[in-house]
């Protein structure tokens, strides 16, 4: 009896081992999933941040360039 | 619900059929490491279009940076070689120089086709393509793309637009009328000496406020100002205030576009009746019954209109269809519904009852006589594809205003009305109108031609107009607040010449 078990066990016990590593990975996975989520989220959020930053400065630079201009092109 | 945009791509890693094999376990054990390494694969597929996307824009961001660096740093030295002594500070010097204009540019077409990300495009393109129905155009008799009856990605913009042209046309006609009508009676303004205009009562209004504000109509604080100046004295232009004002182009798509957008509005059943089975007509004889029942509903009691709500409120089908006689028509609402798909008829019939509570509405005096003639003109080439044709797209046809006896031949120019613009009408049908009351056919035959040639010039004119969301609201924007204007500046110049 011991003797047909033990193929049948070590099988059984080899397939737990295996899929033990195959979740260790499986949830790895997702993990890097999330971040690359979040990460791109995050980073559009602060590149729109940033887009609106610069069409502000670029505003102000427009109107500061026209009151400095003696009507002389600007070079 | 939301669209996944990027898919990674074995999502069951052992949900398989096995083949027979003695070691199963085994088996499944190998399977899923193998579905394990394409997941890491698609994995790192997107994670390289994200982190591409991300870099692109920091690399216009770079470049714009450096830009406005080396503008400041110009601007800096300048700067710092302004001497006040010199400056010029004569009052031509003020008056010469060319005002500034800060750079107004307004982001369009953001959620186009070119702005889908990759992924979600790719997925897009696994989708079946629409049947090959452009094969039939040639076919067709209005020279309409076959596939527009299918599907038309451009459907809700194009009825927009439409509308959009049509209120500033209405807001033009009625300056016009009311320039007139100052010219006609001159010695108007002595009879009833006019109050004083001033601001003061708006500022108070707004005082608490602009929400609680109620305008002369008593619409409610909700009601339609045809231009929000705040207190700061900028001015809102786009507020979707019950979608009763300029509706954002991409209205919600549901099944009877038009009808929530109308549903405060004087008159929601002409026009969301009209455009509706118009739609339902190219989308299908499914969806014509939902619709035409959803419509008809809040057809029975319009709402009692916000008297001289200011003309730009209503909606773009309301300024053509000018109170048409109601008893004629009223024989016509029992037919048409149960008729089915190709009479837009029914518009008609649910209008008058709107109508006659609407005196304020600038009917304007050229349409009711040319819309007469217009009604003779359509009965011959109606009746020849009345059930073919297919309901018009959206501009609404002129009423019969007054008494042209001529229900039927009425329901049957609704019909028929090909892009027509409601402007071309009056002009079209001025000569013919004399005609109409003596030679019915001589001024069909008149009438039909003059307004072919009208609306090609009408329609050349349109593609050469621009055709964007921008400068077709700047446009109505503009032709509003001027009409506003103008209307004041005209009551100052009264006064003074007095």
């Amino acid at each position: 009896m011991a003797g047909q078990e033990d193929p049948v066990q070590q099988e059984s016990h080899q397939d737990w081992v295996n899929r033990e590593y195959i979740e260790v990975i499986t949830s790895s996975i997702k993990k890097i999933a999330d971040f690359l989520n979040s990460f791109h989220i995050s980073c559009h959020s602060r590149l729109a941040t940033l887009n609106e930053k610069l069409t502000a400065l670029k505003r102000r630079i427009e109107y500061i360039e026209a009151r400095v201009t003696k009507g002389e092109t600007l070079t | 619900m939301p669209l996944v945009t990027r898919n990674i791509e074995p999502r069951h890693l052992c949900r398989q059929t096995l083949p027979s094999v003695r070691s199963e376990l085994e088996c499944v054990t190998n399977i899923t490491l193998a579905n394990v390494i394409r997941q890491l694969g698609s994995l790192s597929k997107y994670a390289e279009d994200i982190v591409g996307e991300l870099f692109t824009q920091a690399n216009t961001f770079a470049s714009r940076v450096s830009s406005l660096a080396e503008r400041v740093d110009r601007l800096q030295v300048k700067v710092t070689q302004l001497d006040p002594k010199e400056e010029e500070v004569s009052l031509q010097g003020i008056n010469t120089r060319k005002a500034f204009r800060s750079s107004t540019i307004q982001d369009q077409k953001l959620f186009d086709r070119n702005s889908l990300p990759v992924p979600v495009l790719e997925t897009y393109n696994t989708c079946d393509t629409p049947p090959p129905l452009n094969n039939l155009t040639p076919y067709r008799d209005d020279g309409k793309e076959a596939l527009k009856f299918y599907t038309d990605p451009s459907y809700f913009f194009d009825l927009w637009k439409e509308k959009m042209l049509q209120d500033t046309k209405d807001i033009m006609k009625e300056k016009r009328k009311h320039r007139k009508e100052k010219k006609d009676n001159p010695n108007r303004g002595n009879v009833n000496p006019r109050k004083i205009k001033t601001r003061k009562e708006e500022w108070e209004k707004m005082k608490m406020g602009q929400e609680f504000v109620e305008s002369k109509e008593k619409l409610g604080p909700s009601g339609y100002p045809p231009t929000l100046v705040y207190q700061n004295g900028s001015i809102g232009s786009v507020e979707n205030v019950d979608g009763n004002s300029y509706p954002p182009p991409p209205l919600s798509d549901s099944t009877s576009p038009p009808s929530p957008s109308f549903s405060e509005d004087s008159l929601p059943p002409p026009p969301a009746e009209f455009s509706c089975p118009a739609d339902g007509n190219q989308r299908g004889p499914g969806l014509a019954g939902p619709k035409r029942s959803s419509v008809v509903s809040p057809s029975h009691p319009p709402p009692a209109p916000p008297l001289g709500s200011p003309p730009g409120s209503k909606p773009g089908f309301a300024p053509p269809p000018a109170p048409p006689p109601p008893p004629p028509m009223m024989g016509i609402p029992p037919p048409p519904p149960p008729g089915g798909f190709g009479s837009p008829g029914t518009p008609p019939p649910p209008s008058p009852p709107s109508f006659p509570p609407h005196p304020d509405f600038a009917a304007p005096p050229p349409p009711p006589p040319p819309p007469a003639a217009d009604y003779p003109t359509l009965p011959p080439p109606p009746l020849s594809h009345s059930g073919g044709g297919g309901a018009p797209p959206p501009p609404p046809p002129p009423p019969p205003p007054g008494p042209p006896p001529l229900p039927f031949s009425g329901t049957e120019s609704l019909s028929v009305a090909p892009p027509l613009s409601d402007a071309t009408k009056p002009k079209s049908s001025l000569p013919p109108v004399s005609d109409a009351r003596s030679d019915l056919l001589s001024a069909i035959r008149q009438g039909f031609q003059l307004r072919r040639v009208e609306e090609q010039q009408e329609q050349e004119k349109r593609d050469v107009v621009g055709n964007d969301v921008a400068t077709i609201l700047s446009r109505r924007i503009a032709v509003e607040y001027s009409d506003s204007e103008d209307d004041s500046s005209e009551f100052d110049e009264d006064d003074w010449s007095d």
